[in-house]
């Protein structure tokens, strides 16, 4: 599919459906009133309408080509690096704990920006004054290896 | 007599170092391109997790006025603008800054915010109170017909259609249905995850949507630091003194007031303002090139705005631009719920809010006249260095909200969520206002439908519910007329704060 605006209609319309025949299993209405079910299924029935209207928009007025919105050359790269420093983090974390994935992360996103031994110090930095400021002060139980970091 | 407690309260040592935190902040996200003020406060949020309410919101209220400030700096200084309500000062600023007048446009700002942020916080302080009381009769049916009108007016003004301006606001109630239905307390849509029983929280949806999808967005932009342009002399001239001065008040009364219609936002009163300048001028033809009425207007009726939409926030509860979505959020996050009943239940904090925004106008006016220079070098900080460091903070952040890693991955789904839909022009602002909105409107209708014995046109029969939900409706088909006539002009420029 090249028309970006359409894959996204139809991403939404996945996710309106969804919701759409979940909302079928909620009761409508109880004898007290309005039940669970009475506003989900108005509003995902809405937003199935609103997406099929979206999605005949894309094609027929406001065009947008998939190849005029992807990012590319240096941004793409950039964009790459983001998403795989966050999932690496997600992943390590409850493994290595915060202090490790931190800095983990930290590197992939500065180690085309800086010499090594830059992007080492400044991702131990920042790390450590997080850790110390979210674990110790703010008290937030965050994950944490044997060595207790 | 509550004012002057709510002084006491915001003079205390640790209140006065949060707002000084709180608008440092502020003017960080306002000068560093790449960051607004919604991004920006949403990811600030965890770090008031163990504060009391009072010193928290004090702190972010400051981040969310602050910003106003600091925005203007780079639009003068490098034409670029920091937040969305400065993108006018680069017309005036930036050409007043290659004429070496950098130092006038930016102490022009720094005295218009000062004085419209000032004025803006004693009309919040003189018009609340009458508003709360009146609004202390409403029952749900006026209260859901109050939240269709903001949600009518959001769609309507902003974006550049009103179809994806529709799209979003519907995605964000639908997001807001997940977890306890608020009446019968029915679990729905969890998918059969716990974490998913309570719904999506706030903070890493709005952390993803505005912070993570603003990173990628930024990153893709290719961000420089740029050299910046010396300051000196921070006052006009002294014939310039009392044309500066007339569109300063000018500019404080267009940002009240726009700031108490539910769901514009700050680029409107900044727009509206240069307008009306350049009507009132005696010589158009300086606008563009220079005129100091171009800064001092547009930025006094920012923050002047920023001031005004906190009244409906605080009177009704009705978040009126998706920064004050994020306040709102804080608000429930500690315990407190924005409307009517906080000027009675909680007036030590409303009056030290109050107050402690006096005293953050203050201080930030210190900040922007003397130490303008200081925060100009800021703009150097490199966007490389910057991101990855937001990013760490996003991450433990979003973590905080519940101790669970379940919110990292919600924050990095809805910042790739909120990257795709700019990249096809579906305005994310609404999302968040809807998704905030959502819980108080489904238990507004549902206790409405339950009077009316599931009669829909019943909330019409009341005056004041059925005046708002027909002007709702008159909105509405207005902005249809004008998308059809594609007569959106420059209202409908889409911007994400």
């Amino acid at each position: 599919m090249k028309n970006a605006g359409a894959l996204v209609g139809f991403l939404i319309l996945i996710f309106a459906g969804t919701l759409f025949f979940q909302a079928l299993s909620y009761d409508y209405y109880s004898d007290y009133g309005p039940g669970p079910g009475l506003f989900p299924l108005w509003l995902s029935g809405l937003l199935i309408v609103l997406s099929i209207a979206y999605i005949i928009d894309c094609y027929k007025k406001n065009i947008i080509q998939l190849k005029d919105v992807l990012p590319k050359g240096e941004g793409l790269r950039k964009i790459i690096l983001i998403m795989v420093s966050l999932v690496v983090f997600y992943i390590l974390a409850p493994y290595t704990g915060y202090s490790v994935a931190g800095i983990i992360m930290l590197m992939i996103l500065f180690i085309k920006e800086y010499k090594w031994y830059w992007g080492l110090g400044i991702s131990v930095v920042v790390t450590f004054v997080l850790f110390y400021t979210f674990y110790s002060v703010l008290n937030v139980p965050l994950p944490v290896n044997s060595f207790g970091l | 007599m509550e004012l002057l407690t709510g002084f006491e309260t915001a003079f205390t040592w640790y209140n006065l170092l949060y707002c000084l935190i709180g608008v440092t902040a502020g003017m960080l996200v306002g000068v560093l391109p790449g960051l607004g003020p919604t991004a920006g406060t949403a990811v600030l949020l965890p770090l008031t997790f163990g504060m009391e309410p009072i010193s928290a919101i004090i702190m972010l209220s400051g981040i969310y006025y602050g910003a106003m400030y600091g925005g203007t700096i780079t639009s003068v200084l490098i034409n670029t603008p920091g937040e969305a309500a400065s993108v006018i000062t680069c017309l005036d600023g930036y050409p007043l800054a290659q004429q070496g007048r950098a130092g006038t446009a930016l102490g022009v700002a720094a005295i218009g915010s000062f004085i419209g942020g000032t004025l803006s916080i004693v009309g919040l302080a003189l018009v609340g109170p009458p508003i709360a009381r009146l609004a202390l009769k409403f029952g749900p049916p006026e209260f859901f017909a109050l939240m269709v009108l903001g949600m009518t007016m959001v769609v309507g003004l902003m974006g550049k259609s009103l179809l994806r301006g529709v799209i979003a606001a519907v995605i964000g109630l639908n997001l807001a249905l997940f977890g306890l239905d608020p009446v019968t307390g029915a679990i729905r849509f969890d998918f059969g995850k716990m974490e998913l029983m309570n719904g999506f929280d706030f903070v890493p949806l709005a952390m993803g949507l505005f912070g993570i999808s603003e990173i990628l967005s930024s990153a893709e932009a290719k961000l420089k630091a740029e050299k910046t342009p010396k300051i000196q002399g921070l006052f006009p001239r002294r014939g310039e003194w009392r044309t500066t001065l007339s569109a300063i008040m000018r500019g404080t009364g267009l940002g009240f007031i726009i700031g108490l219609l539910p769901g514009t936002n700050s680029v409107i009163p900044a727009i509206m303002s240069y307008s009306l300048e350049k009507k009132v001028s005696k010589d158009p033809s300086r606008f563009g090139k220079g005129a100091i009425e171009g800064v001092a207007g547009p930025e006094t009726a920012n923050n002047s705005y920023a001031g005004g939409a906190l009244i409906p926030l605080f009177t009704l509860g009705i978040p009126s631009s998706p920064t004050i979505a994020v306040l709102l959020g804080a608000f429930i996050m500690h315990g407190l719920t924005p409307g009517p009943q906080l000027f009675q239940k909680n007036p030590d904090f409303v009056w030290a809010v109050i107050a402690s925004m006096f005293i953050g106008n203050l201080m930030l006016l210190i900040m922007n006249l003397p130490l303008a220079g200081i925060w100009a070098r800021i703009t150097l900080i490199p966007f490389k260095l910057l991101f990855p460091i937001i990013l760490a903070i996003a991450t433990v952040g979003a973590y905080s909200v519940n101790n669970n890693m379940f919110d990292i991955a919600v924050m990095i789904g809805f910042g790739i969520l909120g990257y795709l839909l700019k990249k096809v022009d579906i305005p994310l602002a609404p999302i968040v206002l809807t998704f905030v909105l959502g819980d108080l409107m489904e238990g507004a209708l549902l206790q409405s439908l339950t009077i009316y014995k599931g009669d829909f046109f019943g909330l019409f029969t009341r005056p004041i519910s059925g005046s708002i939900l027909v002007l709702s409706i008159v909105i509405m088909v207005i902005s249809v007329w004008a998308g059809v006539k594609n007569k959106k002009g420059a209202l409908a420029q889409d911007v994400e704060m």
